[in-house]
């Protein structure tokens, strides 16, 4: 490092913060996260594409998150996210009370995180070993809230489109699928949290579903999402999730449940999460089953739920105080419809099934500012691009 | 030349009266507020967090820049300790001589892991339970600034000196530097809050002893 470098380093890290900012007497706290990552270009295989149709491993992202707390038992909470520069979007935007002060019960209502499983909670600079996303909290399956597929071959022909899926009914414009849980926007709604004696409860009630969280209310309908986590020792949290809410936008469902027996159109989930970590050692896992009602509207029908299975474990190892190694398995797996014109009419599942193995590590150039570096390698069980490795590098900072 | 030769032997061989040591002693005035708890806003949680205190750093250590030649003849095995409790380390400054072990016990209810990124002293003790205890070696003088992994806003200073003319200030921010034989020296300061170049002080301790003063004040 020459002197010019040496003196930028120094400079930068003079006037950035090193943690979070405290204004008003202490009661206002902004932190804030920046992670810049780069990959090559993916227009064919989508494999890491948002729903903001941007690509997870080529991104730059900035949120400032901000509390401010009046009092011991109330506060407000934000964090606003750019991605790739566009304009800030409050993902989370609510108030928290503690009605009881030695009660550990807790409401928070507004633009609220999700109680549904684990991932979607963490902080993703600091919390996240890789860089990519679980399949089930990023990967766009071919549905959507707002177009359905008539029959069994309309959903047959967008596998692997769910990253730009068009279908026949509803919206006819194209647009990105949805994922199992979304990770890149918070629901909107109320909810209640306590926990005590190792074990951990909470529920909402929100606006949209898992796959499609929502501020405003597009269809009526409300989700109910819980969770349960035991802590049966130190290091150990075993967790099960459960959400069920109206997924179709409301002039679908209202068109539609009448000719299918007066039948919600609903998201239902069940999750496990389990986290272990002991010395130098982090391994989590999460397993999600969610399942999408839809219309029966022709022939060959859709005929029951559509579900998907997504499961991963990962695990982080610190070698050194500055180096650690994470990897990721993940596979993503989808039930069988029977079509007319495609695979022989065979049954085939709805959407491709998908494999991921991520495996990478990070230098701690500072406690928050890291380097990292991965290997993501995809299969797919479908689509123009079956297979795909990506080769991707994040520096990210937070205070 | 054979008088000056053997008062040249004389002055060198004849049994030089043991110096008295004298005490430098004084006061760091703090005239910063406390700090904040320095805990991140975590829009993921779905509980308030518990309010602390702000941190004290009106503590400040009190050391001589340069220190007579004996004093780094330090042989004994010493021990410091540093606790974690209630998400905070107990003592936030703690001031050794090189050489020294220092335990990270974890008395608090939840997993731990203590680590330092500082040039003066890398480590990792990695995840460990209440009723753990961990220790590390500090063989370098220097700054060692400790975090947890898992709970950003809990933070620790470790001060290693090379030799022992050093005190932590009281709650008053009193100290004193006992044992310091006569000669010249400067007296410095370190405190958390301190962004540019530390005040010192020049003191001399006669040849009788005594003691000297120096004060600081910090804003």
């Amino acid at each position: 490092m020459n002197t010019a470098h040496w003196l930028a380093w120094c400079l930068l890290g003079q006037l950035i913060p090193a943690g979070p900012v405290e204004l008003a007497h202490g009661t206002v706290t902004v932190g804030g996260e920046a992670t810049i990552t780069a990959s090559s270009h993916d227009n064919i295989a989508f494999f890491n594409f948002t729903d903001y149709e941007h690509n997870a491993l080529r991104m730059f992202r900035i949120s400032v998150t901000g509390m401010w707390r009046p009092s011991a038992r109330f506060a407000f909470v934000t964090e606003l996210r750019s991605e790739n520069a566009e304009r800030m979007i409050p993902y989370a935007l609510y108030a928290r009370v503690r009605p009881w002060k030695t009660r550990p019960f807790d409401i928070q209502a507004g633009r609220i995180p999700p109680v549904f499983g684990a991932f979607g909670r963490r902080s993703y600079g600091a919390d996240n070993p890789l860089i990519g996303y679980p399949l089930a909290y990023q990967y766009l399956t071919s549905l959507r809230p707002d177009a359905i597929p008539a029959t069994a071959d309309d959903l047959l022909f967008m596998r692997a489109r769910g990253w730009r899926a068009t279908y026949p009914v509803g919206v006819l414009t194209p647009a990105p699928g949805v994922p199992l849980v979304s990770a890149y926007r918070w629901d909107t709604g109320v909810e209640a949290h306590a926990e005590g004696r190792g074990l951990d409860v909470a529920g909402a009630i929100t606006a949209g579903t898992l796959s499609n969280p929502r501020v405003g209310d597009d269809n009526g309908g409300r989700q109910l999402s819980g969770r349960i986590a035991v802590k049966p020792a130190i290091g150990l949290v075993l967790g099960v999730s459960a959400a069920r809410g109206a997924f179709l936008t409301r002039a679908l469902s209202d068109s539609y449940s009448p000719l299918n027996d007066g039948r919600d159109f609903t998201q239902t989930a069940i999750g496990f999460d389990a986290e272990y970590s002991r010395d130098y050692w982090i391994v989590r896992g999460e397993a999600i089953r969610s399942r999408w009602t839809l219309p029966a509207i022709a022939a060959p029908r859709i005929d029951g739920p559509l579900s998907a299975d997504a499961a991963f474990v990962e695990t982080r190892y610190r070698f050194t105080p500055r180096l650690y190694a994470a990897g990721r398995v993940d596979r993503l797996t989808f039930s069988k419809v029977e079509g007319a014109r495609f695979f022989g009419g065979a049954p085939t599942s709805w959407d491709a099934p998908v494999t991921r193995l991520e495996t990478g590590g990070g230098i701690y150039l500072q406690r928050n500012l890291t380097l990292r570096a991965i290997v993501q390698r995809d299969w797919r069980d479908g689509g123009r691009e079956r297979t795909k490795t990506y080769v991707s590098g994040q520096l990210s900072y937070w205070f | 030349m054979r008088a000056l030769a053997i008062l040249l032997l004389t002055g060198v061989l004849a049994p030089a009266p043991a110096p008295v040591a004298g005490a430098i002693r004084g006061r760091v005035d703090v005239r910063v507020g406390p700090g904040g708890p320095e805990m991140r806003p975590d829009p993921g949680s779905l509980s308030m967090s518990a309010s602390r205190d702000p941190q004290d750093r009106r503590r400040s250590v009190v050391y001589l820049e340069t220190a007579p030649q004996p004093a780094f003849e330090v042989n004994e095995q010493r021990r410091g300790r540093m606790d974690q409790r209630d998400e905070r380390f107990a003592p936030h400054v703690l001031a050794i001589v090189a050489g020294t072990w220092v335990d990270f016990p974890n008395d608090d209810r939840t997993y731990h892991n203590v680590f330092s990124l500082s040039k003066t002293k890398e480590f990792n003790l990695g995840r460990y339970a209440a009723g753990h205890s961990k220790a590390v070696r500090f063989e370098r003088p220097g700054v060692v600034r400790v975090f947890c992994e898992i709970h950003s806003h809990m933070s620790g200073f470790i001060l290693v000196f090379a030799h022992r003319y050093f005190a932590v200030t009281d709650d008053e921010g009193r100290y004193r530097l006992e044992g310091v034989p006569p000669g010249t020296y400067t007296v410095t300061v370190w405190n958390e809050t301190i962004k540019g170049d530390p005040p010192k002080r020049t003191v001399t301790i006669g040849a009788a002893g005594g003691e000297a003063d120096a004060d600081f004040t910090i804003r």
